[in-house]
């Protein structure tokens, strides 16, 4: 199968953040833990702000360094859709995927002891429904599906101001802003 | 919407409306933020388990002072009815049924009317001045009656101007989707607001930054300008064949019978009489838009052919209101933008945002019935704390009446936090015998009764219907046992009325059950045709049956089962269909045989009306859109207004819906708490010259009362104003009587104005950087949790 991923149109979000907190219902995530998170940047000046909300999760990169410096290979990225997942039987929860993602998809469950992160809601989607953020989103501004097809559609741009460069890791996000 | 997976009587998962694909013409119904954490809100540590009753309390009130912060004794529901049955009574009896209040609406107002009566509160609400001015000029108010055309019409605008209109954080869910495709229709868009909001921001609006409070004056210069630079061959800016013929009052030659010709509203525009004329050059002093762009929103909102003017309810909701809503429909009758496709004049918020028109899918009735109240003493919202503590409040239409309060009963309401002055409604719960609320957690008003009784949520109760926007209607149904000793309003109502000797039966003839399935079965829909109305709900011997009810078999559009199965019904709409609606159509196209319920049968620029009833109320209206300056508004904020020299509170307030909460609820929830951390919003050059940064904390304070925040800095905010976001639950120091929780009524003052209009957005403070603790993240606060799971 391709490798799966997420759009995100800039443009539409009004950063009301029910796709994080739909998350956070999905997987029971206490305070603290956000599988996805909405960041807000602010530029211009009175009377022309500017204003943007970019919802992030795991964009389940090509070179992910959270695999990439995992001791024990309990983080790895599927073969037939390209999510990256952790292996619990092999965490250890030594954090250091959190220290290396850029984007923060890593978070660390306290109460197991071990690293949780975005899995593209795997148990919904082979129920043949879509991740819950994506079904969620009152703006329709999350997609998710094939990357090649979401940048056939939407474009290549994996960047915006405020996000680390996609070079790092090449995220399999679009985004458009 | 929301849909709940449930394991072992404990909702484990929540998802929202999939009952259909997905399109803008049909949408589905897709729940915010707070549906999605919803069972955190039930099953939340912070659930209220028992009755209770303060520690301190007993008949007459006890140590009334330790309301708010005593402690809590578990008491039995036996108890607990008792005690406030036997209060009820010992109360009427020594002062009169005039001494109990019930709070808000509700099931206890109407076993309170059984009894003997209550005295009840009333006000303006959200409405603020739009909700009773607007209909005696021939206007719609915006919530029962609708003055704007539908969604699939408002694409057909070419401009959409949002004055006040900020769906995105006020009308979550679907509106704001909505208008998006009224954007990707070709709509530019203008957002008039003191704030740049996340509305202006998706549409891409044009922003005119105002102070909060002077719509009123911005409204009168573009109508100066209009009539200005108005020319009907070269340069056409006003629909005079639309004033003539549907309008009175504008002028000499077009007033309403018995009117003075003078008194028209062009030449008052013009300044003839008061040789001030209203012109961009007089606004830009109140109002802080510059009069180049007052005239460019003029030439905008004039040459357009096709405009939605747009206002929500918020903009009105100040002191001195009444004319804004004037000047804001006459806005909309000099440029004719009503009465045809794309052409709308407004209110335009909360379910009806975007989406004006009758109900296409309607709920039923359940069979209970009201009582008649005989006790007439009805208070103001902005006088009921006052008529606590002096004794006395304004009757309208009749004037000063004794008060003597000693019982508050709360219903499903948050009285106590959203009413004007939050320290006076403290000392007035602390001055009365007897405080009692029902609810499922200690909310303010919770918190500072003698006993609380802890209600069921809608999710363990048989079920009920809700209408989120005219295409659809909600069915929710039972999703668990009541948790704990939760009871619902209606069993403690039948309770309450039997200890007071009254037959539960003639208030509540049927069960909860038969209620829900009697508002089923009564449920109705449009028909195909669009001209009327069938049964909604198809119902078999089957059903009835297996509910155990009484009922006949019926034919409906949805099977009953598959109806609760869906969680609900929703009318499939397209371009073209038969559902569509062009507010005030019929009247515009003729106007003689379709007159409106106006006593000119038009709109009136001039209303005597609303002249004649404000000499009822608390301050005269003039009969045209005469601007007053606002009670504690922009002008209160010097102490010189020749000289310009700022005062004490330098600082207008705005109180905008955020999205943590509803109104107050939700608040308490962990998640959202998290989600939305509260900040208080100040503009960055105004935070610069005092020293503040993001993240600083920050004291707002008035005459009225203190309260904390977390600063966040920004550009897209008028400088001169603060907004500080509604509904937060006040957590009081009473040493130092500083709210730390930023809750916004620390800062209103109660005035009542004009009809009896509440002001929230009319309000000046100061703000300085805190000197002491800097506070913590609201989510990191203890939860109010009263007996720990495993305690007594």
């Amino acid at each position: 199968m391709a490798q799966m991923g997420f759009f995100i149109d800039v443009t539409k979000c009004i950063g009301c953040k029910t796709c994080v907190v739909s998350c956070k219902d999905k997987n029971d995530l206490e305070v603290g833990r956000n599988f996805r998170r909405v960041y807000s940047f602010e530029s211009g000046s009175f009377p022309n702000p500017i204003l943007r909300h970019l919802s992030i999760s795991c964009n389940h990169c090509d070179h992910p360094t959270c695999v990439e410096n995992c001791p024990t290979t309990a983080m790895y990225k599927r073969k037939e859709d390209g999510v990256v997942v952790v292996d619990h039987d092999k965490c250890v929860g030594c954090r250091y995927c959190e220290w290396n993602c850029p984007y923060g998809a890593p978070q660390y469950n306290e109460a197991l002891g071990k690293m949780t992160k975005c899995d593209t809601c795997l148990d919904l989607r082979e129920k043949g429904e879509e991740p819950a953020c994506v079904a969620s989103c009152p703006m329709r501004a999350i997609e998710f599906g094939p990357i090649d097809e979401l940048r056939k559609k939407h474009g290549d741009n994996a960047d915006i101001e405020g996000l680390p460069s996609s070079s790092i890791t090449h995220p399999n996000i679009v985004i458009k802003k | 919407m929301n849909k709940v997976l449930v394991k072992d009587g404990v909702v484990v998962r929540q998802k929202t409306d999939d009952t259909h694909a997905d399109s803008p013409d049909f949408p589905q119904q897709r729940g915010c933020l707070r549906g999605r954490s919803q069972r955190q809100q039930v099953f939340g540590a912070d659930r209220l388990k028992y009755p209770m009753k303060r520690k301190n309390w007993k008949p007459g009130g006890g140590k009334k002072e330790l309301r708010g912060k005593d402690q809590w004794v578990r008491i039995s529901w036996d108890e607990a009815l008792d005690t406030v049955s036997s209060e009820i009574k010992r109360i009427s009896n020594e002062y009169g049924n005039e001494a109990i209040w019930a709070t808000g609406s509700g099931e206890m107002t109407k076993v309170l009317s059984e009894n003997g009566g209550c005295t009840t509160d009333y006000g303006t609400t959200s409405w603020g001045a739009w909700y009773w001015a607007p209909t005696m000029m021939g206007v719609a108010e915006g919530w029962n009656e609708l003055g704007i055309n539908d969604r699939i019409d408002l694409r057909n605008s070419q401009l959409i101007v949002l004055w006040g209109v900020n769906p995105a954080s006020s009308s979550p869910g679907s509106p704001t989707y909505n208008y998006l495709q009224a954007k990707k229709a070709g709509a530019q868009f203008i957002s008039i607001d003191p704030k740049y909001t996340e509305s202006a921001q998706v549409f891409d609006a044009d922003w005119v930054p105002l102070r909060p409070g002077t719509d009123h004056a911005l409204a009168l210069a573009i109508m100066y300008t209009l009539l200005d630079e108005d020319d009907p061959k070269n340069n056409p800016l006003i629909d005079w064949d639309f004033l003539n013929k549907c309008t009175v009052g504008f002028d000499k030659d077009h007033m309403p019978k018995g009117a003075d010709p003078k008194d028209n509203f062009k030449d008052y525009l013009l300044g003839t009489l008061d040789g001030e004329p209203k012109s961009p050059e007089w606004a830009t002093e109140i109002c802080g838009v510059a009069p180049e762009d007052i005239r460019k929103l003029a030439r905008q909102i004039g040459s357009t052919e096709r405009v939605a003017l747009l206002t929500g309810w918020g903009p009105a909701r100040i002191n001195d209101g009444e004319g804004w809503v004037q000047a804001f429909s006459t806005l909309g009758f000099m440029t004719g933008h009503m009465g045809r496709s794309g052409k709308m004049t407004g209110v335009s918020c909360h379910r009806s945002s975007g989406n004006g028109g009758p109900w296409l899918v309607k709920p039923g009735s359940s069979g209970y019935t009201s009582p008649e109240n005989p006790v007439t003493n009805k208070v103001n919202h902005n006088e009921i704390f006052k008529a606590i503590l002096d004794g006395k409040y304004h009757q309208k239409g009749e004037g000063v009446r004794k008060a003597n309060i000693q019982l508050i009963y709360h219903q499903y309401n948050a009285t106590l936090q959203t009413r004007t002055s939050i320290n006076d409604g403290i000392k007035a719960h602390r001055k009365v015998e007897f405080v009692v609320t029902n609810s499922y957690n200690l909310t303010t008003n919770a918190k500072y009764s003698d006993v609380v009784l802890p209600v069921t949520s809608e999710w363990e109760r048989e079920g009920g219907l809700l209408t989120g926007n005219r295409e659809i209607l909600i069915a929710h149904s039972n999703i668990v046992d009541p948790l704990y000793e939760a009871k619902s309003d209606v069993w403690i109502a039948k309770e309450l009325l039997k200890r007071l000797g009254k037959d539960p039966k003639k208030l509540y003839p049927v069960s909860e059950k038969q209620a829900f399935f009697n508002e089923l079965a009564t449920s109705t829909v449009i028909t195909k045709d669009g001209k009327d109305y069938e049964p909604l709900v198809e119902i078999t011997a089957k059903d009835i049956k297996d509910w155990n009810v009484d009922g006949k078999p019926q034919k409906g559009r949805i099977a009953l089962q598959e109806f609760l199965d869906r969680g609900i019904y929703q009318v499939e709409r397209k371009p073209g269909d038969n559902y569509g609606h062009i507010a005030y159509q019929d009247f515009v196209e003729n106007p003689n045989e379709q007159p409106l319920g106006t006593p000119s049968g038009k709109f009136e620029i001039y209303c005597e009306t609303i002249h004649k009833e404000s000499k009822k109320g608390w301050t005269e209206i003039s009969p045209i859109p005469k601007y007053v300056p606002k009670t504690v508004g922009y002008e209160d904020t010097f102490d010189d207004w020749g000289k310009k020299k700022k005062g004490k509170y330098p600082f207008q307030v705005v109180t905008p819906h955020y999205l943590r909460r509803s109104h107050t609820v939700f608040d308490n929830v962990p998640w959202l708490r998290e989600a939305m951390p509260n900040p208080v919003f100040i503009n960055k050059t105004d935070a610069k010259t005092r020293g503040i940064k993001t993240g600083d904390t920050v004291m707002l304070y008035n005459d009225h009362g203190k309260t904390l925040r977390p600063a966040e800095t920004t550009e897209t905010l008028m400088p001169g104003v603060i907004a500080l976001p509604h509904g937060a639950w006040p957590e009081i120091n009473e040493e130092d009587g500083i709210d730390k929780a930023g809750a916004d009524n620390m800062l209103t003052k109660p005035v009542t104005t004009g009809l009896g209009t509440s002001g929230w957005n009319t309000v000046i403070c100061n703000i300085e950087k805190y000197k002491g603790e800097p506070l913590k993240e609201d989510v990191k606060w203890e939860q109010r949790i009263v007996f720990p799971e495993g305690e007594v």
